[in-house]
């Protein structure tokens, strides 16, 4: 299971878009307090507080992220507490969650700790949701 | 009380599990750091100057990205997205499509893009497609031709980055009778 996580975290990057230009790395050491808003890939390994807007979002094994998240897809390895609205989400082992996760599918791994709620959604209410960040 | 000692357990599952986790994320890194080691005793001043980079890890905020707020790191940072708000790292680079609103600090700071704030760093580099609107408080500056600037360019070799410059200038000094140490601060140490 380890080695499923590993692989999977050390793939995107590569994959994302083939070109690098629409994915971000936030490192270990880097802390962001404020708003994110990308259309592209963000991966996450360092401390996030604040709202993040993404097509995709991977929180790393020693990522910590405080705040809303509102994806298409989301991967989690680390710490998050917040609400997540996304389609499809995938909490690895080692992920840590504190609060709701709106989605339409979700892939939880053995180890994984969840305190909260798991609301599913259809497909149609996540589309609103793009008026919805805008607003906020 | 089953609850009680149910939640319990689940705790204690997840206090070793981020271990696991920590060790997944650091053993890519592993093998650099030996090669490193086994790297160093033969030539010691190259092998440091190529290895150091790698084993950095480096953020990066991309062309698509929009950050409101502040970002703070205690490595380097590449921007190539948007910043409104203060940005702080030890080698900060805005790339040529890059915009920051705020102030930028770090040890060495290279613009390339777009900043309408402030600059306070010990190296600074505008290079030729560089617009900087405010003001820039150095230690060091190179402008190359084409960088526009509108503001002021101030040396303050006490004040730009307090602590850092105190705890850097002192040791850089010492290290510039050292032949081997390159980088920034070694020769600002020297000029200094």
């Amino acid at each position: 299971m380890p080695a499923l996580s590993q692989l999977a975290l050390a793939q995107v990057p590569l994959g994302s878009n083939g070109t690098e230009n629409s994915a971000s790395h936030l490192g270990k050491a880097l802390t962001v307090k404020g708003r994110l808003e990308t259309t592209g890939i963000v991966h996450i390994d360092g401390n996030v507080h604040g709202q993040i807007t993404a097509d995709r979002l991977i929180i790393g094994a020693g990522g910590y992220v405080e705040g809303d998240i509102v994806a298409n897809d989301v991967r989690i390895g680390g710490r998050f507490t917040g609400r997540i609205y996304a389609r499809h989400v995938t909490l690895d082992g080692s992920a840590d969650i504190t609060g709701r996760i709106f989605h339409h599918t979700v892939t939880v791994a053995k180890g994984a700790r969840i305190d909260g709620r798991m609301p599913w959604r259809p497909l149609n209410f996540f589309e609103r949701l793009e008026h919805l960040r805008e607003a906020q | 009380m089953n609850m009680f000692t149910r939640n319990d357990k689940s705790f204690d599952t997840n206090a070793g599990s981020p271990t696991p986790a920590r060790d997944k994320t650091e053993t890519p890194v592993s093998p650099i750091a030996e090669t490193k080691r086994t790297q160093a005793p033969s030539t010691p001043p190259t092998t440091y100057e190529v290895a150091a980079p790698q084993t950095r890890v480096i953020s990066v905020i991309s062309k698509a990205l929009k950050i409101t707020g502040q970002l703070e790191s205690t490595e380097d940072i590449q921007v190539d997205g948007e910043v409104d708000g203060d940005v702080r790292g030890v080698g900060v680079k805005i790339g040529s499509n890059a915009k920051v609103k705020g102030t930028v600090y770090g040890d060495t700071v290279e613009l390339a893009g777009t900043i309408d704030g402030k600059i306070e760093a010990k190296k600074v580099v505008l290079t030729s497609t560089a617009h900087m609107s405010g003001d820039v408080i150095h230690q060091d500056i190179k402008i190359e031709s084409g960088a526009y600037i509108d503001g002021h360019c101030r040396p303050e070799y006490g004040k730009a980055t307090n602590k850092n410059a105190h705890a850097a200038a002192k040791p850089a000094a010492t290290a510039s009778s050292a032949p081997v140490k390159t980088g920034s601060v070694a020769e600002f140490g020297q000029r200094a």
